[in-house]
């Protein structure tokens, strides 16, 4: 299995402690789950896992659907992360399925789309779209949906779920690294089994511990923190 | 019979849809199937019949809007009364609602569309979506409306159309509603790894038995559904005529540098040109024929549909490397036609003869071609339609 | 540098400075944010609110005041009891007021600029009605104040569900516009996945619970907390002098 850097300091530290491989780092081409109470720290970790690929030349699809486009740059300035150059370098494709209900009127662009929060069948159609531009950039790429608290929120649980599944087999046939985050509690317990039993790995965030079940079975966990400087991860154990 | 105006789906359906048939768009998830319900409204209105759309999906400003992007003035038909909507999407994002009918609550769906059906008799709705239907009233519900609405549809002459995403579902639900439908039109991605293109294909009617060929088409705004061919490779030896071909099918290409992928990525120059041929559209690509170049073919032939294979009648030497560059471009896997260019020459092979030496099957047609005398184009480029829409 | 603005409250901004020896950050609400003011019933969440909306005015910060519980009328007196006079700048047009209070008989005050009236059993018509309000305030400045006060009086006249999405669309349009939202909420008023929504759908919490006001989330800080007493000046912390 290939490896990727998570961006996250000491995160895929905890890999390497899971992991029989020697080697180090966030397994590639698998789709994670984080999920964890309101404001723990899960779409800084997005944030911080696209911008560190991005600075080192790996794409990213990146699917907003809680906040749009602007908060989203502003919410990254606060950690002095700026999108704006891998934006001219066409390395980084946005889709915001939230800005129309803003009611701002927004210019799409050739790395930046628009869909909608209640029709999965528009935003699935523009996930094709971007995968493909992405995927011409590198056939190694990222892929962040942050998050599912709004579709879930706006639709009823089994569409949001349908939906998953399909844009998570397509990524991974393009090759992606693909997280995706959901608030805990929000969604029916089954639901919420169903989640986790779509992804290949977990990260569970509690605003202490973060605590991570891999493809490859033992779990993780270790202290964390959000500083200014995004999330850092102390060292872990194995449990 | 009513007409849809979507290229080539009427003449499979046998000219159009009779009055009171229900037909199902059933698309892959990634497919832009909403097109095919609106071009076909948008022909129903311009020849004089009336319309309508339920929506689940969108605010009804928002279609507007899309229409206003294919060039189709929705607006001007809603305001003449000679269209409307059902609005069963405001209500549930917090929106006010607008629209000649509303949904407030989804038990009021069925009784609201079949209002909206005997509104307009001999015409035609729109319901999109069927899928989130689906989530909102369950399977079995959401069986027992469609036939119902169908039904009704039915004795009043009026044509129903369903934008329906086949995402995960039970096969017992989605025969059902096959089952329900006059007529089933899948829309199905191509790919490779990634979406490459889209097309459609007529899988049942019960008024004819439709061609069963699959139509690549692209969603063009302005424009609406458009049958397309995504990208043609125009390939060959060194000296056979790539350039100029190029030049005669797409009479405004350029040639450009791109940078070669490759261990050493290198500078090549490309023609590319955007050829338009009865109808049909395509971008062309023309590759360099130097072997050196051959890294370039690997790239540009995982994303063509088809491609020429221009040789030198008169340099039967040239062939062995055509064969390798159509390997190289996968183009075993791929409609391809062989030019056989420079029939104008005197000691030019027949095509037969080319086919002998080449040794190639009868699947793969061999056009006489003379770019000097501008003979043959034309048939090549049907040569090679005639294969992608078999 | 995450910017804050004055919330009004004596001593929340000196609580939530952080502690650079440049005395460049100063504490506050994070500009351009929704924040969360929840807790039981009685601790002081309304106060909150109406020292926010009234710091901002005297700041030149226009405010949309969306109220569910007191007409506008009674809310001018509530206002006005603890100190914080409105009437100048309702002349100066800086205080727009949804009325979602009224009863059902309807008001007694016209719709005007500054004055919409709508019923709480209507979600849709208060979206319409604080979004052509946030647009409008938006065009007199760069920044403004909007409060909900309360939401649990929304949620418990409608489907909730519905009210989560219509806050999510509230705040998106208010921070679109510029503006810094602050929605009250009693804790526990609907189920428990309703509440983490909207937990999730604000940028800040604030706890207040019998004597003790939490940071449960902020942008750019951990949680703490600090006692708190309400006086006839509304909240005052304990750090405050």
């Amino acid at each position: 299995m290939s490896r990727l850097e998570s961006g996250i300091p000491g995160f895929d530290e905890i890999f390497s402690s899971v992991s029989d491989f020697d080697l180090t780092g966030f397994p590639g081409n698998t789709s994670t789950l984080i999920i964890g109470p309101p404001k723990v720290g899960k779409s800084i970790f997005c944030y911080q896992f696209a911008y560190h690929g991005l600075s080192i030349d790996e794409p990213c699809l990146y699917i907003t659907a809680d906040e749009g486009m602007k908060q989203l740059q502003q919410n990254m300035i606060d950690f002095n992360w700026f999108l704006q150059s891998a934006m001219d370098k066409e390395m980084l494709y946005v889709i915001d399925s939230i800005s129309s209900l803003s009611g701002a009127s927004i210019e799409t662009t050739n790395t930046y789309n628009l869909s909608k929060i209640n029709d999965p069948t528009d935003l699935m159609v523009k996930v094709g779209l971007g995968t493909r531009f992405v995927f011409k950039k590198s056939e190694e790429f990222r892929s962040v949906f942050d998050s599912l608290t709004t579709p879930f929120a706006f639709n009823p649980e089994p569409m949001v779920v349908r939906f998953l599944k399909t844009y998570i087999r397509r990524l991974k046939e393009a090759g992606a690294t693909i997280i995706f985050t959901c608030t805990e509690g929000i969604v029916s317990e089954n639901t919420e089994k169903i989640l986790k039993s779509i992804a290949n790995n977990v990260i569970m965030m509690d605003g202490d511990y973060i605590t991570f079940r891999s493809i490859e079975g033992p779990i993780g966990t270790a202290k964390y923190h959000i500083t200014d400087k995004g999330i850092i991860v102390d060292k872990g154990e194995v449990l | 019979m009513k007409t849809t105006h979507i290229p080539k789906l009427d003449d499979f359906l046998g000219g159009g849809i009779p009055e009171g048939s229900s037909i199902l768009f059933s698309a892959n998830p990634g497919v832009e199937c909403e097109a095919f319900g609106y071009q076909t409204l948008q022909s129903r209105l311009e020849d004089g019949d009336q319309g309508f759309i339920f929506t689940n999906v969108a605010e009804p400003s928002d279609i507007t809007y899309e229409f206003d992007k294919f060039g189709w003035d929705l607006e001007d038909s809603v305001d003449e009364g000679n269209a409307f909507f059902v609005d069963g999407s405001s209500y549930f994002i917090g929106a006010p609602v607008s629209g000649k009918y509303y949904v407030k609550d989804y038990s009021e769906v069925e009784e609201v569309v079949i209002k909206a059906i005997g509104d307009v008799p001999n015409g035609v709705g729109v319901i999109n979506n069927l899928s989130t239907l689906i989530d909102y009233q369950g399977d079995e519900e959401t069986v027992r409306i469609i036939n119902k609405w169908n039904q009704v549809a039915k004795e009043l002459g009026t044509i129903l159309i369903y934008i329906f995403t086949q995402w995960d579902y039970e096969k017992g639900l989605i025969h059902k509603i096959e089952e329900a439908m006059d007529c089933v039109v899948n829309l199905s991605t191509i790919e490779e790894r990634v979406i490459i293109g889209q097309g459609f294909m007529v899988t049942g009617a019960s008024w004819t038995k439709p061609s069963s060929s699959m139509v690549l088409f692209n969603i063009l705004r302005p424009g609406g559904v458009k049958i397309f061919i995504p990208k043609l490779l125009v390939t060959g030896p060194y000296n056979a005529g790539k350039s100029s071909f190029v030049k005669q099918i797409a009479p405004d290409s350029v040639s450009v540098d791109r940078m070669a992928l490759g261990q050493v990525p290198t500078t090549i120059a490309m023609d590319i040109g955007h050829v338009e041929h009865k109808g049909f559209i395509a971008d062309v690509f023309g590759t360099p024929g130097q072997e050196r170049f051959d890294l370039i073919l690997d790239v540009l032939s995982k994303e063509a549909v088809g491609a020429f294979i221009l040789v030198d009648s008169t340099a039967p030497k040239t062939f062995a490397r055509a064969k390798e560059m159509m390997k190289r471009c996968k183009a075993e896997a791929i409609p391809k036609v062989i030019v056989a260019n420079k029939q104008d020459l005197p000691d030019a092979l027949s095509t037969d003869e080319i086919r002998k030496v080449m040794n190639t099957d009868q699947s793969i047609p061999i056009v006489p071609v003379s770019l000097l005398n501008n003979e043959g184009i034309d048939e090549a480029m049907d040569a090679l339609l005639e294969i992608l829409y078999k | 540098m995450i910017v804050r603005i004055a919330s009004g409250i004596p001593g929340f901004d000196d609580f939530t400075s952080s502690d650079d020896d440049l005395g460049l950050d100063l504490g506050g609400i994070p500009e351009n944010t929704a924040t969360l003011i929840y807790g039981p019933q009685g601790v002081g969440k309304s106060i909150f609110a109406y020292a926010f909306a009234y710091h901002g005015l005297t700041q030149d910060e226009p405010c949309l005041y969306l109220t569910t519980d007191l007409e506008m009328g009674d809310l001018y007196q509530k206002m006005a009891s603890i100190g914080l006079k409105l009437d100048e700048y309702s002349e100066n047009e800086m205080f727009y007021v949804v009325d979602a209070a009224l009863s059902d008989s309807g008001s007694e005050m016209e719709d005007s600029d500054l004055y919409q009236s709508t019923s709480v059993k209507n979600p849709t018509d208060i979206l319409v009605k604080v979004s052509r309000g946030a647009r409008m305030i938006s065009n007199k400045g760069p920044r403004f104040r909007s409060v909900i006060d309360s939401l649990t009086t929304v949620l418990e006249s409608n489907n909730p569900v519905l009210i989560v999405r219509v806050l999510k669309t509230y705040i998106l349009r208010v921070k679109e516009a510029g503006g810094t939202a602050l929605i009250t909420y009693t804790e526990g008023s609907s189920n428990s996945s309703t509440e983490i929504l909207i937990k999730s759908m604000v940028d800040n919490i604030i706890k207040l619970d019998h004597g003790k006001i939490t940071i449960e989330a902020m942008k750019g800080m951990g949680r703490k907390d600090i006692p708190y007493q309400i006086t006839e000046k509304g909240i005052v912390l304990d750090n405050s002098e």
